[in-house]
Parts: C-alpha cells; sequence; structure tokens
C-alpha cells in the first residue's frame, strides 16, 4: 500500500499542476442562514420549501448536528459559513443557532477554495429575523421535524 | 511494477476523463469541463488548521498525525454510532476511499469520548469500511486536537431518542501522508465531486 500511496502521488503530480493560493477579498452580502444539507441534496424538498420558516426547526437541528451552515445570497449564491463573528465553527454555535433561517447583512470576507465558496463573518450588520414565512405554504418541512415526546 | 503503473495511470485516467458523470473522448474535452467545474482558485484561508497530535486507535495502539502506513488521510470529527450528519459524512469518506482505490483512508476523531472507545468503535466503522480508523484519547488529548482543527464539541442537548447529542464539526480534512492540512470541503458534496477535490491535491 505504502508503494501504491507514493507511486500515486508522483503520478498526481505529473498529471495536475499546484494551486496557486490567493487572499481573502472583503465582502458584504446579505441573505439568509439555510441549511446546506437540505438545501443542496434536495432530500426533504425542492430548494424553495427548506429554507425560511418552513424549514426552521429541522435547519436547527442539523445545525446543532453538524451540517455547515450557508449564507444564500440573494442572487442565489450560497457561502459556506466558516466563522461567524465570536463563534469558532461553521456549525452548531450559539449565534449560529439563534440566526439559523434569518436574514441578515454580513460583513466579513470572502475565500474560495476548491470551486466552494466560503465567508468568514466578522461582523452581522443587521439581523432582520425569518422574513421568509414560507410556513404558510409548506408547512413544516419536513414534518417529522417537530418530534412527538415520548410517552 | 509495470501492472500497478498501468492501473494508477487508469485510475487517474478515470477521473480525468469523467467528471460529475459526464465521460469526455479525449484529455483536452476533459479539461475544459475541469475548468467548468471551477476546482480553481484556491483562497489561503485566515487560520491555521492542524498541526501535531497524538491519540489512540480502535485497536489500542497509538496513532499522530501521521499516517503510519502513508497515506493521505480524509479527517471528519463525530461519533461512531451517529444519528445525524455523521451518517452523512462518514459514508462520503468510505465512498472517497473506494473511488480512490485505498490511496486514502478515512479517520474520524471522536467528539463523544464516553460513547466511543477504543474497544467498541471498531464494529461500527467497519460497517462503513474496513478502512476506517477511529481516535480517541484522554480530554487534553481530545481537546488539543479540537483547538488544532477549530472543532466545536460541546454537548447540544438530550435527545429522547439517542441520548446526548453533541454539536461537532462539520467539514471533511484532509490531511496528507505527514499530517499536514491540504484542504477542507463540506459532507454536502457528492461523492464524484470530493473525490475529484481529493486528487487535486494529491498531487501538492
Amino acid at each position: 500500500m505504502k508503494q501504491l500511496a507514493t507511486t500515486f502521488a508522483a503520478l498526481a503530480a505529473l498529471a495536475l499542476p499546484a494551486q496557486a493560493t490567493e487572499q481573502g477579498s472583503r465582502i458584504k452580502i446579505t441573505g439568509e442562514l439555510i441549511d446546506t444539507w437540505c438545501y443542496f441534496s434536495g432530500v426533504m424538498g425542492g430548494p424553495d420549501a427548506v429554507v425560511g420558516s418552513a424549514h426552521h426547526t429541522c435547519a436547527l437541528w442539523c445545525s446543532a448536528g453538524g451540517i455547515p451552515v450557508g449564507l444564500l445570497g440573494e442572487d442565489g449564491t450560497v457561502y459556506m459559513v466558516l466563522k461567524i463573528e465570536n463563534d469558532d465553527t461553521s456549525a452548531s454555535g450559539d449565534t449560529l443557532l439563534s440566526l439559523a433561517s434569518h436574514e441578515i447583512t454580513a460583513d466579513g470576507y470572502f475565500y474560495q477554495r476548491d470551486g466552494l465558496n466560503y465567508i468568514v463573518v466578522s461582523d452581522v450588520i443587521s439581523d432582520q429575523g425569518i422574513t421568509n414565512l414560507n410556513h404558510e405554504d409548506y408547512g413544516i418541512v419536513p414534518g417529522f421535524a417537530l418530534k412527538e415526546p415520548k410517552r | 511494477m509495470k501492472r500497478l503503473i498501468a492501473v494508477i495511470a487508469l485510475v487517474l485516467a478515470g477521473p480525468s476523463l469523467a467528471h460529475d458523470g459526464v465521460i469526455h473522448s479525449n484529455t483536452g474535452e476533459a479539461a475544459a469541463h475541469q475548468a467548468v467545474l471551477g476546482l480553481g482558485p484556491v483562497t489561503d484561508l485566515p487560520f491555521d488548521l492542524g498541526g501535531k497530535f497524538t491519540l489512540t486507535d480502535q485497536t489500542g495502539a497509538t496513532r499522530t498525525e501521521a499516517s503510519p502506513d502513508e497515506r493521505a488521510q480524509l479527517v471528519f470529527f463525530g461519533y461512531a454510532n451517529c444519528p445525524a450528519i455523521c451518517s452523512v459524512a462518514m459514508p462520503l469518506m468510505a465512498e472517497i476511499t473506494d473511488a480512490l482505490h485505498g490511496a486514502v483512508q478515512p479517520v474520524m476523531i471522536t467528539v463523544d469520548p464516553k460513547r466511543d472507545t477504543s474497544a467498541n468503535m471498531g464494529p461500527a466503522l467497519a460497517r462503513l469500511h474496513p478502512d476506517f480508523i477511529g481516535l480517541t484519547g484522554t480530554k487534553a488529548e481530545l481537546d488539543h486536537v479540537y483547538k488544532l482543527f477549530k472543532v466545536s464539541h460541546e454537548k447540544a442537548f438530550d435527545d429522547p431518542e439517542y441520548g446526548a447529542v453533541f454539536s461537532h464539526g462539520s467539514h471533511i480534512y484532509l490531511l496528507d501522508a505527514k499530517g499536514k492540512v491540504l484542504t477542507l470541503f463540506p459532507p454536502i458534496l457528492g461523492a464524484p465531486r470530493a473525490r475529484d477535490i481529493v486528487l487535486k491535491y494529491l498531487g501538492s
């Protein structure tokens, strides 16, 4: 296996040039903090149903369970949140849980890696709360996000 | 040896000629599609990730950040019997391992050492992939690693069905054989895309 890994790395080095790195750039984005797993996988419904108030409970579960949080910009671009204000991690910190499904305006730094967009949020300039009240159209998505207590 | 190189060349040729379900007839076409995939730009992150650590695997053996058999490593922080995100991330790591014919090794570092012990991690991880390594340690050893990778690990709440639920890091880290972090990516990607990202770094 050692020989295989070494040979593999040597051939890959020939096939793919090393990537040049750049520095992050300042960015200000307004959008909703979303549950990226349900948004991209489609397992719980279409993209319009897995955001906003309809998906708020599930977004809390996913964030607490370690799903990376994303900031869905007004133009549809999703920025994976690496860090927000004082929380050191990309999921489950108190700040992110309290902001799940909220529309915010964030000031921070933009990074790109491997075709993905990342943001480190320095400051949440404004928090509009949950503005997408789509539960009126979709109900709770998914319905089982609201657990019945055991009897 | 010639046969080995031929096999590896085929492994490399496969990903370069097929991305996200599209099979190309030549390398030029494949390169054009690769560019469309946008795997190119890499921005330095504003913080360092990774470093030296010592933990214990599911067999009781000591393991550091370096791979004993000199393989690249996919590292995730979670727990072996997780009802939530780990059931997304760790199967993805297994898929990538298979797609790269074992050129990477999946490694899980526990965020719940009370639940994950050297004795009981093995069977759960083996169900995911026979190469899966599970690591645990003392509180001090684990706290050190969480800090290195900027991973949260606090208890979030008690689920009436599953017991304590721990919040934990949400990205998969790609380490080289020596333990240097090459990149990270979220576990929400499809296996072909994640594999392409890993492939890009194996040559760096």
